[in-house]
């Protein structure tokens, strides 16, 4: 073990001691947050050029109520407390309905939207108050270069059919004035769990939750464990495949066994980790507790987060360094590399599912098992549910399990090949290697 | 007493058998040498010694005991292809294989060592500013830097200027007076004639010659004159009783058939040129390896020759 030890300080020192450890460390909360970031700058940077929209109303009963409705969205809807414009202004072009050449109206519409004279066109059946299903007249239709992505869509679908519940209900002879209540609408707030301050033993009143909290923290624990395995676990496997093609190995092999060369350089890609993401999870704390966003720190996960990294980086680790062992040339390690990586990007893909739904048959699955535990049960940890407390501990017993079978095997198959050359073992031969050692 | 025992060892790649029931002994502090063409299984043989390969069959000893890798630290072992890490410094890349050898003060011996080798003034540098000649330099001193007492050098020689390969010759030889067991392999057969105590030859992954230079050459008997005459190789041609002639140019090597006699072929020689040198000898041991490893013989021709000799 001290010889393993050996080889890692040395594996850690090359590591951390180069500029690209350095750069790597600066660029990727830049990288990781820059997702985040673009869309927090840029969600609000909507388009706010005026948009002029032509409706034709088959029905006739709407031109007032839209041209009073869109005086008023343009006075009050589209800024913000502080009078700052936050969405475009809107005027309606009331276009007489041609019956005969209903077509060819349209398609003149349509000329003028491509030129940029209209921004859309609406056509409103004229039996909308009563729609029969799949009448041709029973539909409002928006005409747009983009009007599945529209927002005033949204905006024109909400205030029409307001005005048309109001008309049916004002046939039933209910009052205009009971009308305006009918269509109050109140939103249900989201809220968190309420708690009990351990020092004070006061009741802590429940906290708004946002839709970037509840996204954010899982989504930036689950990137830096990814980023943590692209930056130590995954390289070594070309940083084995040079080791053996540049002979160094061998030199390596007449001082060390093959299996304190491999733990070796696994502990060394460890210690890079483990550095890094101590960095940045130090450096986020302080951070958002100086910004007195501390609702935001995961405390009850982040010993998680270094548990299931430490297991993961061990166990993809040993199965790269296998695998790298396998390797003549770069070719070879180019080839091995995207299978070799599949494991670890199939959770990211799983992400979005498992935020939305962390107690889902679907997500437990998963979380479940060994190569993908590490990732999405601290996924599910890190959201707001409380996940069952067996979940996290089956997970745990399972990933050690099965790392301790990754070293195992990876150590067999790393010294069956860390010297041979030619043509690259198939899989049938490294199943043997496993088995014979 | 052995400190290296290879009792009946075979290894095979797929239908290719690379080392063929070979057993060897090489006794505490001699100088053991290993000859045989290129692929004949030398490398093989010593990396399966250092447990970096595993036999198919047979059983390795070192120090009496089964070799499962816990005695990496008494041996000193110097590959055929080279390997360092470019990006280290030489001094750095010293101690951290002194460091991997359990030796006490890694940076001291480091010390010692490229001064003795003549690289102090590159102890700083980054070993990818090394010339071929001194990167191989250091590759030996990574080898002995924990003084072993077994050293196991695959071509050590090879790629050296006569002036480094002195200064590892001398190393080696004043190891050895330490008390190591000196293992080389080499393709300089007069090396191998001039150090090794024990010279053992493989072919074909089968043991074909073990034991002393005098025991080997005489099995091969005294078969080989060597010749100095004012008529060179011309003279030469036609004489019954020469199998082979060596052209140096200003002297020739013949080698006799079996039943020749050297009076008879002297008296030839004598009749045609005026002779300056006529010396009967053993033949040489690069005579001997081109015998037994000449392509156009077969593997069961040279035990029968080889046989026949004995």
């Amino acid at each position: 073990m001290n010889k393993a030890l050996i080889i890692a300080k040395r594996e850690y020192r090359a590591a951390v001691r180069t500029k690209g450890f350095i750069l790597a460390l600066i660029l990727l909360p830049l990288f990781m947050g820059g997702g985040l970031l673009v869309f927090t700058l840029f969600k609000d940077k909507v388009d706010l050029d005026d948009k002029r929209i032509a409706v034709i109303d088959h029905s006739g009963l709407f031109e007032d109520y839209l041209a009073s409705a869109v005086e008023n969205r343009n006075r009050n809807e589209i800024f913000n407390e502080k009078g700052e414009q936050i969405a475009p202004a809107i005027f309606f072009e009331f276009i007489r309905p041609d019956s005969s050449e209903m077509n060819q109206q349209k398609l003149d519409l349509s000329d003028r939207v491509r030129k940029k004279e209209l921004h859309a066109f609406i056509q409103i059946g004229s039996d909308i108050i009563h729609p029969q299903p799949g009448g041709a007249q029973s539909g409002i239709f928006y005409f747009a270069e983009n009007a599945a992505l529209d927002n005033n869509r949204s905006w024109f679908s909400n205030i029409i059919n307001n005005r048309i519940r109001e008309i049916r209900i004002l046939e039933l002879g209910v009052d205009q004035d009971k009308v305006t209540d009918l269509f109050y609408w109140i939103n249900v707030e989201g809220l968190g769990l309420l708690n009990i301050d351990t020092k004070t033993g006061a009741i802590i009143d429940a906290r708004k939750s946002s839709e970037l909290q509840t996204i954010l923290v899982p989504y930036v624990l689950l990137l830096l464990m990814f980023m943590m395995l692209m930056m130590s676990a995954i390289p070594l496997l070309t940083a084995v495949m040079e080791e053996k093609t540049e002979r160094i190995a061998e030199v390596l092999l007449g001082s060390v066994t093959p299996e304190q060369f491999m733990i070796g350089k696994i502990i060394g890609s460890l210690g890079v980790s483990l550095t890094t993401s101590a960095i940045y999870v130090a450096g986020a704390v302080f951070t958002l507790s100086r910004m007195n966003l501390n609702e935001l720190i995961p405390y009850h996960v982040i010993h998680w987060f270094f548990i299931y990294m430490v297991l993961n980086i061990i166990m993809i680790g040993s199965i790269m360094a296998a695998l790298g062992a396998t390797c003549n040339d770069s070719k070879d390690a180019q080839a091995m590399q995207f299978p070799a990586m599949l494991p670890i990007i199939i959770p990211l893909f799983l992400m979005m599912p498992v935020i939305l739904n962390p107690l889902g048959k679907m997500a437990t699955g998963c979380s479940l098992f060994p190569l993908w535990t590490p990732m999405l049960m601290l996924l599910r940890q890190s959201t707001s549910v409380t996940i069952p407390l067996w979940q996290p501990i089956v997970g745990l017993i399972g990933v050690i399990l099965f790392t301790v079978f990754c070293v195992w095997a990876g150590a067999r198959i790393f010294r069956s090949t860390i010297i041979l050359q030619g043509k690259r073992p198939k899989f049938g031969t490294l199943i043997r290697y496993i088995a014979k050692g | 007493m052995s400190v290296i025992e290879l009792d009946h060892i075979t290894k095979s790649y797929g239908n290719h058998i690379a080392v063929d029931d070979l057993s060897l002994q090489v006794p505490k502090g001699s100088i053991y040498g290993f000859i045989g063409p290129n692929g004949s299984g030398k490398t093989t043989t010593i990396r399966m010694i250092m447990n970096i390969l595993y036999p198919d069959n047979g059983l390795i000893r070192i120090f009496g005991r089964e070799h499962i890798g816990s005695h990496l630290d008494s041996i000193g072992y110097l590959p055929e292809e080279r390997g360092l890490y470019r990006k280290m410094k030489v001094k750095e890349l010293v101690s951290f294989y002194g460091e991997l050898k359990n030796v006490p003060k890694p940076a001291r011996e480091a010390d010692f060592w490229l001064e003795k080798f003549d690289l102090t003034k590159w102890a700083g540098k980054k070993a990818e500013t090394l010339s071929k000649g001194m990167s191989q330099k250091l590759q030996f001193i990574i080898a002995i830097i924990n003084r072993p007492d077994i050293i196991i050098l695959d071509e050590p020689f090879s790629g050296l200027d006569p002036v480094n390969a002195e200064i590892i010759k001398e190393v080696i030889l004043d190891l050895r007076q330490q008390g190591a067991t000196v293992l080389f392999s080499t393709h300089d057969m007069a090396v191998a004639e001039k150090m090794c105590d024990f010279i053992f030859m493989i072919y074909k992954g089968r043991k074909i010659l073990d034991g002393t230079l005098e025991s080997i050459q005489k099995k091969y008997g005294q078969d080989t004159i060597l010749i100095h005459s004012e008529g060179g190789v011309s003279v030469l041609d036609g004489i019954p009783g020469i199998e082979k002639i060596n052209d140096f140019g200003l002297m020739q090597e013949i080698r006799m058939n079996n039943k020749a006699d050297n009076q008879q072929i002297l008296a030839a020689i004598m009749a045609r040129t005026r002779v300056m040198k006529f010396e009967i000898a053993s033949p040489s041991l690069n005579d001997i390896f081109i015998r037994i490893a000449r392509p156009e013989k077969t593997e069961n021709n040279e035990q029968s020759s080889y046989n026949s000799q004995t």
